[in-house]
């Protein structure tokens, strides 16, 4: 029951409060009848939970079957099995159940921490087992630990050995995970989305850069383009047609290469630098620049790629996508239509009219904030623009987003993270969700897509030096604890987290990132072609050296005690003698078996009884000391008959 | 020392015929403060043995002859009532003698064979609740009849286990048979027979058995002939320690009557069958005892050297 109890609990985040109660209800009355005190439950009592709790589960899965509601079922199962394990067999369909939902566990999370805590409970589940062995009298919890641990650690070797060589195959289905409410981003934002994201310090991925990592400035991850206003609410809109065939980048002297580790977001769209290119089959580059996965991201998804910050985006525009970037709804905002022609006229050109812009913003009294004032469905942008003025990256990139549709010029905007902090114990770049953002994009004739960021305008710390120095004293209350020391409170605490970081990375990048394509990779370092003779013999070999360690640990155990020297110069002798014919047997004594052979013949008394004589002093009279001498001389006595027998030819 | 030794086996050699292999395992025995067991028919000299060794050694000597109703009382003794002086008094049994024969000691009841367990393995008796000192040294010397005979009770393995050694003797050879035709009555030789050493003499050689030197190949020889005694499929159970204890003590002795300062495989082989075949059983067996195949089973499914 401790073994359940163990497996079950990295399970609490998941499960509801009720199974949580049917479980510890199912405990408590296991151990009653323990106890003696209780009987089993009668069947209509059984029939009774099991209907209530399915139900239960039915109502808190909200009918959709998802992997959670399958999870909690499964673990309902396990914890009513409690009340009605009689029988060896039931014992044993529990224990098997713990290691399967250990196993299930995997499918939430694949930490290192998490793994580590699963070993051990596979170690307690074992040693459940190993305590059913045991007689009643003598079980000792200890022990079976002890042993169980034993055993788990026995089946490491091979673990690894499968790990580097099973073939890695391609789920036959994909379960979809619930908890969209995980991912940072979403395809709409009305503004207001942004501000919860903003206060998570969850992980959203990681980034290794081949070369110096560039100024945070220059860190504007993409990874969503919305295209499409409607009431208040920025949408990415139909997804374009895929490349004809994919442009080329112009140079490559200023390629910034690196590599991506992203945390599962359920969603297909994935996070670079621009321009990127590619490097990952599983990546590809849409029509409007980002790449993308081709399936959605369940587990942590590791992908090469290369940027080229020189590289214009569409240097010619396609007329649909003109169409595109430029249709607003009909009768919304009037006010910032009129603002935004009356002051493109005055300053002739879209560069012109963007800064422009962005100097109203610098000098009205306009805010940063994450926690802004609601804003209503119809006008928001009149209303932010000309009342409020309080607002965070989406209000700002909205508003110049608008006006710039509003006088013919084509613009989107851009979601993704901004910026990220490297780890200085491996250098790699964390961004975090607080490190969400929006930002604009707009189109100038020749140039292709320009980006700007009007929160640049409003807070340039944030984009200098991370959100932190943005943020006002209010808005810095209402961070967690953790958030601040993240993000730069206490030395000793953020180093501790920056090194435990960095192991959960290493962790990523060796362990939860390696598929199928890294292990071909690693395959053919290993076993030169990849064939499925080779790996089959890989593993083989390998299991055959795990069998082979613990054999060889145990025969070490037991080995003979080491054989004194002259014993074993005794031994070699008799060995060749037998070639001559001369066979001790075992019962024979060094004296016995030479004074056999001098009586049949093979030698002369005189010969034979000097050594019979030393034999039996450096043997067996403790009394007599001796050395290296002794022994040399020993043996040339003994290679003497040696040779006296092989050609004495009596036999 | 030698001397002594010689004159000993001389003397016994004198009295009884053509028996020197079992009169050097008899007086390694007793020198290895052993209980020996003689197995043999009757009539085969086992009683003129055990006399012609208490003379020899020049100890004092006792017989007890058992029969299917000797009591322990008769063994130990009893408090008898005196009328002069009003009071108990104890009377010492024939156990109280530095050589005891226990005669046919498988014809007696396992009560009576029981009252010697005490007296061998503590060297005291309790009678009325007091408890005596036997005489030092105490060597019981019995001899018992085949098992195969009317009349018997086998000894259990627990009292078995207590003698040291078992020997047989066997029927004469041809030339020694011939000289005792002619000689007459060995008992007259026996009385002619003059002590060649006294209570002390013994207990020097005696601790001349414990100063034999034994070294770690033979240590290990004798380990591995119990593992296998353990290990065989052969034998029923295997050797006590007390056994092996038993063993390396007689090879000791054995190689003090040779005259070597240590122990070498050949002492043991030699006294392994005497020390070990009581002790053994056949695994199929659980009517009586292997006879000497299982020594030499034991004997030949052990290498000498490791």
């Amino acid at each position: 029951m401790v073994a359940q109890a163990v497996v079950i609990l990295p399970f609490l985040q998941q499960l509801s409060p009720g199974i949580i109660a049917v479980g510890l209800f199912c405990g408590y009355w296991r151990t009653g009848v323990y106890q003696g005190r209780w009987d089993y439950p009668k069947r209509w009592v059984k029939l009774l939970l099991v209907v209530a709790s399915v139900a239960g589960v039915a109502i808190s899965g909200v009918g959709s079957f998802s992997l959670e509601a399958a999870a909690s079922l499964l673990i309902l199962a396990f914890a009513l099995k409690l009340i009605e394990m009689k029988s060896r067999r039931d014992a044993y369909l529990v224990i098997f159940l713990g290691y399967f939902i250990i196993a299930t566990q995997f499918l939430f999370e694949q930490g290192m921490a998490i793994a580590a805590y699963q070993v051990g409970a596979a170690i307690v589940v074992t040693a459940a087992m190993v305590g059913m062995n045991q007689l009643v009298s003598r079980v000792r919890p200890l022990g079976s630990l002890r042993l169980a641990g034993s055993l788990v650690l026995q089946a490491l070797p091979f673990t690894i050995v499968l790990f580097l060589f099973f073939p890695r195959i391609a789920p036959l289905w994909t379960v979809p995970l619930p908890g969209a409410s995980k991912t940072g981003l979403s395809d709409r934002m009305t503004p207001g989305d942004v501000a919860q994201l903003t206060r998570s310090d969850e992980l959203a991925f990681r980034v290794v850069f081949d070369g110096p990592v560039p100024a945070s400035r220059d860190l504007y991850w993409r990874g969503l383009v919305y295209s499409s206003f409607i009431s208040g609410t920025w949408n990415v809109g139909r997804s374009l047609p895929d490349w004809s065939d994919e442009p080329l980048p112009p140079d490559r002297d200023s390629a910034v290469n690196y590599e991506v580790l992203l945390e599962p977001t359920q969603r297909k769209w994935l996070f670079a630098l621009e321009t990127p290119q590619s490097r990952s089959p599983a990546a590809y580059l849409t029509r409007d620049y980002r790449l993308q996965s081709r399936d959605p991201v369940l587990s942590v998804f590791r992908y090469r790629a290369t940027s080229f910050p020189q590289w214009n985006m569409d240097p010619q525009l396609p007329e649909s996508i003109r169409k595109r970037e430029t249709w607003l709804p009909m009768a919304d905002n009037p006010r910032i239509r009129a603002f935004a022609a009356q002051l493109f006229t005055t300053s002739g050109d879209a560069d012109g009219f963007v800064r422009s812009v962005l100097k109203g913003i610098r000098e009205q009294d306009f805010f940063y904030t994450l926690s802004p004032p609601q804003l209503p469905r119809e006008n928001s942008i009149d209303e932010f623009w000309f009342n409020t003025r309080r607002g965070f990256c989406t209000h700002y990139a909205g508003a110049l987003v608008f006006m710039l549709r509003s006088v013919g010029v084509p613009a989107r905007m851009v979601g993704g993270y901004q910026g990220g902090e490297v780890n200085p114990v491996s250098g790699h770049v964390i961004v975090r969700q607080y490190d969400a953002h929006a930002w604009v994009e707009y189109w100038l004739p020749g140039k292709g897509w320009q980006r700007v960021d009007p929160t640049f305008a409003v807070a340039p710390a944030r984009i200098e030096e991370g959100l932190r120095a943005a943020l006002s004293a209010e808005d810095r209350a209402s961070l967690s604890a953790f958030t601040s020391a993240r993000l730069g409170g206490w030395d000793m605490i953020s180093d501790l987290l920056f090194w435990s970081d960095s192991l959960e990375h290493r962790w990523n990048l060796w362990v939860v990132g390696y598929d199928g394509q890294l292990q071909s990779g690693v395959l053919e370092d290993l076993l030169g072609e990849v064939t499925s003779a080779r790996v089959g013999a890989a593993i083989l070999i390998g299991g055959g050296a795990t069998v082979g360690l613990v054999a060889l640990s145990l025969f070490w155990r037991r080995r003979p005690l080491r054989r004194h020297p002259v014993e074993r110069l005794f031994g070699r002798f008799c060995e060749a003698l037998a070639g001559y014919g001369w066979q001790r047997a075992p019962a024979e004594s060094p004296g016995a078996f030479l004074a056999r052979v001098t009586e049949q013949g093979g030698l002369s008394r005189e010969q034979a009884e000097p050594v019979i004589a030393e034999i039996n002093r450096l043997l067996y009279n403790p009394g007599s000391d001796w050395d290296g001498r002794d022994l040399r001389h020993l043996r040339m006595q003994l290679s003497r008959l040696r040779f006296h027998l092989a050609f004495s030819n009596t036999r | 020392m030698k001397d002594h030794i010689q004159s000993l086996l001389d003397a016994l050699n004198g009295v009884l015929l053509g028996k020197e292999g079992q009169i050097k395992l008899a007086l390694a025995c007793l020198l290895a403060r052993g209980h020996l067991l003689i197995e043999d028919l009757p009539g085969m000299g086992k009683t003129l043995l055990s006399h012609a060794l208490a003379k020899v050694l020049g100890l004092t000597y006792n017989r007890i002859q058992f029969t299917s109703d000797v009591l322990p009382s008769d063994i130990i003794g009893a408090s008898v009532f005196n009328r002069d002086s009003g009071d108990f008094r104890f009377i010492e049994g024939p156990l109280f003698a530095q050589v005891v024969l226990a005669d046919e000691i498988n014809r007696a009841t396992p009560k009576s064979q029981s009252a010697l367990l005490e007296a061998m393995e503590e060297g005291q008796v309790t009678a009325d609740g007091l408890t005596r000192a036997l005489p030092d040294p105490f060597f019981v010397i019995a001899t018992q009849n085949p098992v195969t005979q009317t009349g018997t009770f086998p000894l259990p393995e627990s009292q078995l286990d207590r003698f040291l050694m078992r020997i047989e003797l066997g029927y004469p050879e041809p030339d020694a048979e011939r000289e005792l035709l002619r000689g007459g009555d060995r008992r007259r030789a026996l009385d002619g027979l003059a002590p060649q050493l006294d209570a002390d003499g013994l207990q020097v050689l005696q601790n001349s058995v414990d100063d034999i030197r034994v070294s770690d190949p033979l240590i290990e020889y004798v380990q591995r002939l119990v593992a296998h005694s353990r290990h065989g499929a052969e034998f029923a159970f295997g050797l006590s320690p007390r056994g092996a204890l038993a063993l390396l003590h007689a090879a000791r002795a054995w190689a003090l009557l040779h005259d070597r300062s240590h122990v070498v495989p050949e002492d043991v082989q030699a006294v392994l069958p005497s020390v070990v075949e009581h002790r053994l059983r056949e695994a199929a067996d659980y009517a009586g005892h292997g006879g000497g195949a299982l020594a030499q089973k034991l004997l030949s499914g052990v290498d000498v050297v490791g």
